[in-house]
């Protein structure tokens, strides 16, 4: 049938095209989904140390002073002091915090995950603008290719026999867990 | 076929790089005053409820969805926290030791002692800290920036 042949051919070359945008959004789908067991988008490691003592120094060596106890040779970007006790410096990838009363140094370093964190970006829509009838189109070709991928073939295999109960169970897998979860 | 790819990609990759180069977030920075979160903070109630534009240090961005950061105020150990809605802007963890300028309207956030002590206990999860509730000794009422958008330099 002529209408088959052009399901086929749809299907393969939206398929090809939808193929990078398919990774990508199955890559960030299992980053975000455990938002609560992991940061998604950068590795942070905390650690505390506490000095024997930290002597009175004006900001500017204080801030050599910590660094060079810690071993921190990073850039320095900035520092801040959040309150009398306290500073913070913060230096590429590594926050460190300073705390003069109970002499305890706080490092959070952190550094980007590569891949899934650009993932993230665009799965989430954070550029917004054009981006967003990009996916929209991705979200029809999705659609297009869950819908055409039924028709394909024909016989005891195609939607008419084994399929129609293939997707019967896909489509009852959602209702399962809504019945569970939701109502 | 291929060239028209080669030149799709090309366009993509250019396009890319200017986007990337702006800095801007969410609706970014449209009034030209620059309100001191000093004076703010002299006069919350004069303030709540209207849109400014405050300027500083980022010193604080949330972790585990970028969701809030804190600007350094002019006065020493002075801050103030911008919220945004999650997903709407997403601040880079990145940013903290770099300047902003941040757009949004200033609001009264009135808590409970339970409120409270959810937010503390929140937040110390987001950094990894230890929470003892007995360090919230009761309602707590602070003011923040309702985030509309940013600049960060």
């Amino acid at each position: 049938m002529k209408w088959r042949k052009w399901i086929r051919i749809l299907h393969r070359d939206i398929g090809y095209l939808a193929t990078g945008l398919t990774v990508i959004y199955a890559i960030s789908g299992v980053a975000v989904n455990h938002v609560d067991e992991w940061n998604p988008n950068y590795s942070i490691e905390r650690s505390t140390i506490k000095l024997d003592s930290i002597p009175s120094l004006e900001k500017e060596a204080m801030i050599k002073y910590i660094l060079n106890e810690i071993g921190e040779t990073g850039k320095i970007k900035n520092s801040f002091r959040p309150a009398p006790d306290k500073l913070d410096i913060f230096v590429e990838g590594n926050t460190i915090s300073v705390n003069y009363t109970t002499k305890e140094v706080a490092q959070e370093k952190m550094a980007s995950r590569t891949v899934i964190r650009e993932s993230n970006f665009l799965h989430l829509n954070a550029p917004k603008k054009v981006w967003t009838y990009v996916a929209d189109v991705f979200a029809v070709a999705l659609a297009f290719l869950a819908i055409s991928g039924l028709f394909m073939i024909k016989g005891k295999n195609g939607i008419t026999g084994r399929g129609a109960w293939m997707t019967a169970l896909g489509i009852l897998l959602p209702i399962i867990f809504l019945i569970i979860y939701y109502y | 076929m291929r060239k028209l790819i080669l030149s799709l990609l090309a366009v993509l990759l250019i396009t890319g790089v200017s986007l990337a180069d702006g800095k801007k977030y969410g609706t970014g920075v449209t009034l030209k005053e620059v309100t001191k979160i000093s004076t703010i903070f002299e006069n919350p109630e004069e303030y709540t409820g209207k849109k400014v534009v405050v300027e500083g240090m980022i010193v604080d961005v949330c972790s585990k969805r970028g969701c809030w950061m804190e600007i350094a105020s002019d006065k020493e150990f002075e801050k103030i926290r911008v919220k945004v809605e999650d997903g709407e802007i997403v601040f880079p963890l990145e940013a903290k030791g770099k300047n902003a300028l941040v757009e949004g309207m200033v609001e009264k956030i009135e808590m409970t002692k339970e409120q409270a002590i959810e937010r503390a206990k929140h937040h110390a999860e987001e950094v990894g800290q230890k929470f003892d509730p007995a360090s919230v000794t009761g309602p707590e009422v602070f003011y923040q920036i309702r985030g509309l958008g940013a600049v960060i330099k």
